[in-house]
C-alpha cells in the first residue's frame, strides 16, 4: 500500500471550526506486485541424472550398429569352361576332370565344382587370384578398397509410404489353386469345407483373425459380403492362424461352396466399418544411407557356430615344371563355406528429427537393408518376391521365379560389363549401387486404424540364380527357373517403441495428444500409442535402454543373416533364435 | 396503438458503451518458461555433450604406375643402419631387420624377441619438439610385410623371411592402415598431423628413433639438422570423404605410394 507521508490523521473536530467526531475508516488496498522466490528456484542442485535423461529424451540422431553373423550353405555344384571360374573351383570331381584335359589337350573342358565362399561372403579377399582377380588377363581386376561391397551392399532405410496396388502371386500345389491378387485386397482364402454347422476357410497365410472379428470377403451372399469369425483352426497344431470357420445359418447356392477362392480383409466392429477394417499394402523404404557410408568390419575374431569347410586341391608332382591337377599350377586350398562375423557401422549420423514413417508417425524404426550386388558376373539379375513365394512347387521352385515372370523382376537397377578376359563373352550384371533418397520395396503388411497396429504378413524376398553363359549348376532344375539363393534384405532395428495399449483422449479434456493420432468416430475420441521414453522399459519387455553418449544413440542389435538355398535334398542350416512370444503364451 | 410521453430521438453522434470485462490474468506456462531458462543455464554450467565418437580414416586412393588404375595401398620402408658402415655411405641404411642385429633364424621362425618388436608411428600436432602434443600411435606389427628370401642352413633350402617394408591395404596386411580419429571437429578441430617413427627393439629393449633421410646427406656434421623437418612427415584427413594422405615435410609431396614409399631410417645418435 502506498501511503502519503505528509498525512497525519486527527480527530473529526479539529479539522475545522464546528466539525464533529464522527466515525471514519480508511480502504486498504491489499495489492502485491511481487512475489518472493522460491529457494529452490535459486538453488538448484544439478542432478547428473536429469540432465543425462533430458539430453537423452532430446537427442535425435542415432548411430547404428549390427553384427552380422551369416549363415551360409553352398549348395550348387555346377560345371563352368571359363577359364577365370574354374581356376578357382572347390573341385567336386577333380580326377575326372583333370584326366580330360590331359587326355583332350585340346577339346574344350569343363571343370565341376562349387563357387568358393569368397563368392558370397560379405568381405572378399581373393585380391591377388592370378588370371582372376589380378594379372595382365583377368576377370575383374581387384580394387581392395571396394572389398566389401563386391558382393553385398549394406543401407539403413526407413518405411516412409505404403503401395497398395503391388501384384502379388501366391499358389498352393496340394491344391493346385493360384492366386493372383493386388496388396490392398488383403489376404487370399479359399473355402476348406462346408458343413451343417460351420463354413472352413483357409488361408495360405496368416489371416490374423480373432473369433468375434469380421471378414469382408470379395465373395457376396444376398448383397452381404460381411460375416463373423466364430471359431479358429482345424485340426493340425497352430492351424488357427490359418483357418477360420464363419457359422452356416443355412446359406443356400454356390456362394460357399468347397474350393471357392477369394481375398478377405479384417474388420472389427461393422457399426463402423471404415474405421475398423485393415489396409493391406506393401512397405516402400527409402534409403538414408550411401554405400560408401558402411564400414564393415570383421567382428574380431569372432566365428559363427558352424565349421570353416574348406578342402586342400591336390597337386601332380610328376611333370616338369611342377603341374597341378587343379588348373593353376599350384597348390591352393579352396574354402566351401566359412564362419567369419561381421561388424556394420556408418560413418554418418542418422537424424531421425522430422522423419515420417509409413503411417505418418514419428519413425520408430530403422532397417538394415542388405542387397546383393554380385559384381564378379556368377549370378542372373536379382529377382524379388516375399515368404509365400519360397516354397518349392513339387520339385521345382515356385512358378513365380521363372525367368519369364516380370512381375518378379527386382525394381533395382542394374548394370552389366564384359570380363576384361577375352573368353568372357557374356554380360556380368549386378546391382547398381542405391544412393541416400532411393526407395525399395519392403514387407508385405497389414495396419488397422482402430488398432493403430501393423502386423508384418510376410516378409520381403530377394533371390538369386547362377548366370548360366558362365556356370550351369547340376541340379536338375528346370533352365528357366533354376535353384537360387534367397535372402531377406531388410532386417529392423527398433529405436524407439510404442506402448502395447491404445490410448483414447478426448480433445477437450487431453493435452498433448500427438499429432499421429487417429480420430475415431466409433469411440468419439482420438486413438493413438504412446512412444515410450528412451531408457523405459515395461513389464512386458516393450521399450528400448540403447547406449546414449556423445549425445548421440547407438541402437544395436545382433543379425542372423540367412541366405537360403533351394531344392529338394538341400539342406539349410537351422538357426535358433529366441521367440517373443512362443506357443504358450 | 398505446402512446407514451418518451419519443426517440436518432443520436447525431456516435455512442458507445462500456463494459466493463474484468480480467485477472498471468503469464501463462510461467512454470515452464523457467525450466527452459534453467536447463539452459544448467547447460552453460556443465556443458553441452561432446562427440567423442571415432571413425575410420582410410588412405586416398592414387593412380598406381603399375597397374594404372586407382589403388589404396600404402607403403612404408624402414631401413636399419649397418654399425659395419659409415654415415656418409647412404647405402649403409639396409631395409633388413637383418641389419638391426637379428638373426635370419630369429625373424623365420617368429623368436620372440622379433614378434615383441613393432615400429611405432607417434602423431603430433606440430613438428616443433618444444611445442608439440602427441595425439594418437599407430603401431605395425613386425608379422607383416614383404619378404626377402635367405639362407638359415646350408642344409635346408631358401626359406623366406619376413623384411621391414610393408604395403598395408583393406585387404592384406592391414595393421595401421587405418586411422581412427574424432569424427567431429568439435573438440579438437585438427586436420593435420606429424608423423614420426620409432622402431622398438625387444632383443635390446630399446626404442630405435627413425627420420625421413640418411644422415649421409649432412655432411660436414651429420648431426647438425632441422629436426623439425627430418623427424616428420605430414598426415592430412579429409573429414568428408574420410581418407587421409601424407606427405614430405621436405618436399611437401604426396608420398606412400609404389614409387615414393613412406621411407624411414634409423637416426644414429653421436
Amino acid at each position: 500500500m502506498a501511503v502519503d507521508e505528509t498525512s497525519k490523521i486527527i480527530l473529526g473536530n479539529k479539522r475545522f471550526q464546528g466539525s464533529i467526531n464522527l466515525d471514519g475508516s480508511e480502504k486498504v488496498v491489499l495489492e502485491q506486485t511481487v512475489k518472493e522466490q522460491v529457494e529452490y528456484e535459486r538453488y538448484l542442485d544439478v542432478n547428473l541424472q536429469e540432465v543425462f535423461d533430458y539430453e537423452r529424451q532430446k537427442s535425435t540422431t542415432f548411430r547404428p550398429i549390427t553384427k552380422f553373423s551369416m549363415i551360409f550353405k553352398n549348395a550348387y555344384s555346377g560345371v563352368t569352361s571359363y577359364f577365370p571360374y574354374y581356376n578357382y573351383l572347390y573341385y567336386s570331381n577333380l580326377i575326372e576332370n583333370t584326366q580330360n584335359s590331359v587326355c583332350f589337350p585340346n577339346a574344350p573342358i569343363s571343370w565341376s565344382g562349387f563357387p568358393q565362399y569368397t563368392e558370397f561372403d560379405f568381405i572378399r579377399n581373393d585380391n591377388s587370384l592370378y588370371g582372376y582377380t589380378s594379372g595382365p588377363v583377368n576377370h575383374q581386376l581387384f580394387v581392395n578398397k571396394s572389398a566389401s561391397t563386391y558382393n553385398w551392399n549394406h543401407y539403413i532405410s526407413y518405411a516412409f509410404d505404403n503401395d497398395f496396388s503391388k501384384v502379388l502371386y501366391l499358389n498352393d500345389p496340394e491344391k493346385i489353386i493360384t492366386w493372383f491378387w493386388v496388396a490392398g485386397d488383403g489376404i487370399p482364402f479359399y473355402i476348406l469345407d462346408v458343413n451343417d454347422d460351420f463354413i472352413v476357410f483357409k488361408c495360405p497365410i496368416k489371416h490374423g483373425l480373432a473369433v468375434s472379428n469380421f471378414v469382408e470377403l470379395t465373395i457376396t451372399y444376398n448383397g452381404n459380403n460381411y460375416f463373423e469369425v466364430s471359431s479358429l483352426g482345424g485340426t493340425g497344431y497352430g492351424s488357427d492362424e490359418y483357418i477360420f470357420s464363419i457359422d452356416n445359418v443355412g446359406y443356400l447356392g454356390a456362394t460357399f461352396s468347397v474350393g471357392v477362392t477369394g481375398t478377405l480383409k479384417k474388420v472389427l466392429n461393422l457399426d463402423n466399418i471404415s474405421e475398423t477394417t485393415s489396409k493391406y499394402y506393401v512397405k516402400i523404404h527409402k534409403i538414408i544411407s550411401n554405400p560408401q557410408d558402411a564400414t564393415l568390419v570383421n567382428s574380431g575374431y569372432e566365428q559363427s557356430i558352424y565349421n570353416i569347410i574348406k578342402q586342400k586341391e591336390l597337386v601332380y608332382s610328376g611333370g616338369t615344371p611342377l603341374q597341378a591337377l587343379s588348373p593353376p599350377s599350384c597348390p591352393r586350398t579352396s574354402v566351401l563355406e566359412g564362419s567369419q562375423n561381421y561388424t556394420l557401422s556408418f560413418n554418418i549420423d542418422f537424424d531421425i528429427n522430422n522423419l515420417i514413417d509409413n503411417q505418418k508417425r514419428p519413425v520408430t524404426e530403422l532397417f538394415f537393408t542388405t542387397v546383393w550386388k554380385g559384381y564378379f558376373g556368377w549370378t542372373n539379375k536379382l529377382k524379388e518376391g516375399f515368404a509365400f513365394n519360397g516354397y518349392l512347387d513339387g520339385p521345382n521352385p515356385n512358378w513365380w521365379w521363372d525367368t519369364t515372370n516380370n512381375l518378379s523382376d527386382s525394381t533395382l537397377s542394374f548394370s552389366s560389363y564384359f570380363p576384361n578376359n577375352p573368353t568372357g563373352l557374356f554380360p556380368c550384371f549386378y546391382t547398381n549401387d542405391l544412393i541416400s533418397g532411393d526407395t525399395i520395396e519392403g514387407d508385405f503388411c497389414e495396419w488397422n486404424d482402430y488398432e493403430q497396429l501393423e502386423r508384418v504378413i510376410s516378409k520381403k524376398i530377394h533371390k538369386f540364380t547362377f548366370n548360366q553363359n558362365y556356370f550351369v549348376p547340376s541340379n536338375p532344375s528346370p533352365p528357366n527357373n533354376k535353384y537360387g539363393y534367397y535372402y531377406y534384405p531388410h532386417s529392423e532395428l527398433k529405436i524407439r517403441d510404442y506402448s502395447p495399449y491404445v490410448e483414447e483422449a478426448d480433445a477437450l479434456n487431453v493435452i498433448n495428444i500427438p499429432s499421429y493420432a487417429f480420430y475415431s468416430n466409433l469411440s468419439d475420441g482420438f486413438r493413438f500409442r504412446d512412444i515410450y521414453p528412451y531408457g523405459y522399459i515395461d513389464s512386458d519387455g516393450f521399450g528400448v535402454d540403447y547406449p546414449f553418449t556423445n549425445g548421440t544413440h547407438y541402437p544395436f542389435k545382433n543379425t542372423i543373416f540367412r541366405v537360403f538355398s533351394e531344392g529338394i535334398g538341400v539342406q539349410n542350416i537351422t538357426t535358433i533364435e529366441d521367440p517373443l512370444i512362443d506357443e504358450c503364451e | 396503438m398505446s402512446v407514451n410521453k418518451y419519443k426517440l430521438l436518432v443520436p447525431t453522434d456516435d455512442r458507445q458503451v462500456d463494459i466493463p470485462i474484468e480480467i485477472k490474468w498471468d503469464f501463462t506456462d510461467r512454470d515452464q518458461a523457467i525450466d527452459v531458462y534453467q536447463a539452459g543455464v544448467v547447460q552453460d554450467i556443465i556443458g553441452a555433450p561432446s562427440d567423442f565418437e571415432l571413425v575410420r580414416f582410410s588412405h586416398n586412393s592414387y593412380l598406381s604406375a603399375n597397374t594404372n588404375s586407382q589403388v589404396t595401398k600404402i607403403f612404408y620402408e624402414f631401413y636399419f643402419f649397418d654399425t659395419g658402415q659409415t654415415l656418409s655411405n647412404s647405402a649403409s641404411w639396409i631395409n633388413s631387420y637383418l641389419t638391426e642385429g637379428f638373426s635370419s633364424l630369429d625373424v623365420y621362425s617368429y623368436s620372440k624377441p622379433f614378434t615383441k618388436s613393432f615400429f611405432k608411428l607417434d602423431f603430433y600436432d606440430k613438428k616443433e619438439d618444444s611445442d608439440q602434443t602427441i595425439y594418437f600411435t599407430v603401431i605395425l606389427p613386425v608379422q607383416q610385410g614383404y619378404f626377402d628370401i635367405v639362407t638359415i642352413s646350408n642344409y635346408l633350402q631358401n626359406v623366406q623371411i619376413r623384411k621391414p617394408k610393408m604395403g598395408l591395404d583393406f585387404v592384406g596386411d592391414k595393421e595401421g592402415f587405418f586411422i581412427y580419429w574424432l569424427r567431429d571437429t568439435g573438440y579438437i578441430d585438427l586436420d593435420e598431423f606429424y608423423m614420426s617413427a620409432k622402431f622398438f627393439d625387444a632383443r635390446l629393449g630399446i626404442f630405435v628413433r627413425m627420420m625421413n633421410t640418411t644422415q649421409s646427406n649432412f655432411p660436414g656434421n651429420y648431426y647438425n639438422f632441422d629436426s623439425d623437418n627430418y623427424f616428420y612427415y605430414k598426415m592430412k584427413l579429409d573429414y568428408t570423404n574420410k581418407t587421409y594422405e601424407v606427405f614430405s615435410t621436405l618436399t611437401n609431396n604426396r608420398v606412400g605410394d609404389e614409387i615414393n614409399p613412406i621411407r624411414w631410417y634409423e637416426y644414429v645418435n653421436p
